[in-house]
């Protein structure tokens, strides 16, 4: 049984639902699943490390998120990057891969950029728009559906554009 | 809890999606994009059954008052921000959860989009402590306010209040109508399987006829 589930590919619809159930226990917990948030802390944990006092003359440091490393959110993504390197291991899927052509540099660069200020310019990422807000039937996750669909809509069509030359 | 137990809460949950995800190749990305790009819905489907499981799981604690609710503002930086994130998660390839999994596969890309979401992010830090747009959570007020481009908080349990209306009848609308989504997609995936066999007969059909 183990072994079988680090040979085969997991159904998608199987494991989305025991996420939902898990989420469903987190949210009673401390709250719904979310990655931007935890992010934002580290963005400001790592601007910390670095700039020391000087990020207090950024008031979004203060007025928005204060770093602090006992902020929850935080370990939810380095537990996700801990689950998916023990099954890559496990499942022997794990490998360096890099982008070989300079365009895929160009476009993931522009891409998290974009992504790391929709996060905080939304206050919600992905994740708190379709497994938190939305089901929680928050206005704001209607606002950030119609937001992703039409952004991943023009978003296809650049890419569409590229790739088509 | 203390906020270690919550670290620690925190961890496990995402130490287990990041398995399943990881095992599952579920990506959100490409739940939208491989949608609206190949009209193709693997992980469209699975998206939408767990937004099921979790309106009628949510709605329900909500009725009785327990959980943890997201609670902020929302406006037209909430469409705006996600706009953009779209053009960008399909542009990286790669949405919040499948950089840290890739990262976690060995993927150096995924590693490299994850370090400019947070250059992004840190980008956002400096233009808002100029222009403090959107509002921070502290001068939040819940209710509409328009010159800010801001409409209140409002969730099933805000409904249940206004409305006297338990929250769960609100969150089995909202899986009804997830439900009636989900089926579209099923019947135009029968009708892609059924043109896919049509067009294997006819070309089967071509193949058996003898050559003159």
């Amino acid at each position: 049984m183990a072994a079988e589930f680090f040979k085969k590919t997991l159904d998608p619809v199987i494991a989305l639902s025991a996420i939902a159930v898990l989420d469903i226990f987190l949210f009673l917990i401390v709250g719904a699943w979310t990655v931007g948030g935890g992010e934002t802390m580290m963005t400001g944990l790592i601007a910390q490390a670095v700039m020391g006092d000087e990020l207090e003359r950024i008031p979004f440091w203060s007025l928005v998120f204060t770093p602090d490393p006992t902020y929850w959110k935080i370990y939810i993504s380095l537990g996700m990057l801990f689950g998916a390197f023990v099954g890559a291991i496990l499942s022997k899927e794990f490998y360096i891969r890099m982008p070989r052509r300079l365009s895929e540099w160009v476009l993931i660069t522009i891409g998290g950029l974009l992504m790391g200020i929709g996060i905080r310019l939304a206050f919600v990422c992905n994740v708190s728009t379709f497994f938190g807000m939305t089901p929680e039937m928050n206005m704001g996750g209607y606002l950030a559906i119609s937001g992703i669909i039409a952004g991943a809509w023009v978003g296809s069509l650049i890419y569409k554009k590229i790739l088509e030359g | 809890m203390s906020a270690i137990g919550q670290c620690l809460v925190a961890f496990v949950f995402g130490s287990v999606v990041g398995l399943l995800v990881q095992r599952s190749r579920f990506c959100n990305t490409a739940a939208l994009r491989d949608a609206i790009l190949f009209k193709t819905y693997r992980n469209t489907k699975a998206l939408l059954v767990a937004m099921m499981i979790l309106t009628l799981g949510f709605t329900l604690f909500l009725t009785f008052g327990e959980g943890n609710p997201m609670h902020f503002d929302v406006g037209l930086n909430t469409f705006a921000g996600l706009f953009i994130f779209g053009v960008g998660m399909v542009l990286a390839g790669a949405c919040t959860v499948s950089t840290w999994v890739k990262t976690g596969e060995g993927n150096v890309g995924a590693l490299w989009a994850l370090l400019f979401t947070f250059v992004g992010m840190f980008l956002f830090s400096l233009v808002w402590s100029v222009n403090y747009w959107p509002p921070a959570p502290a001068s939040m007020t819940g209710e509409p306010n328009l010159e800010a481009f801001q409409l209140g908080y409002s969730n099933a349990a805000t409904l249940q209040e206004k409305f006297g209306i338990p929250a769960i009848v609100f969150g089995v609308i909202q899986t009804g109508v997830l439900v009636l989504i989900y089926r579209a997609i099923r019947r135009k995936e029968e009708a892609q399987a059924e043109r896919h066999r049509k067009s294997q007969a006819a070309h089967k059909d071509m193949q058996a006829q003898p050559a003159e």
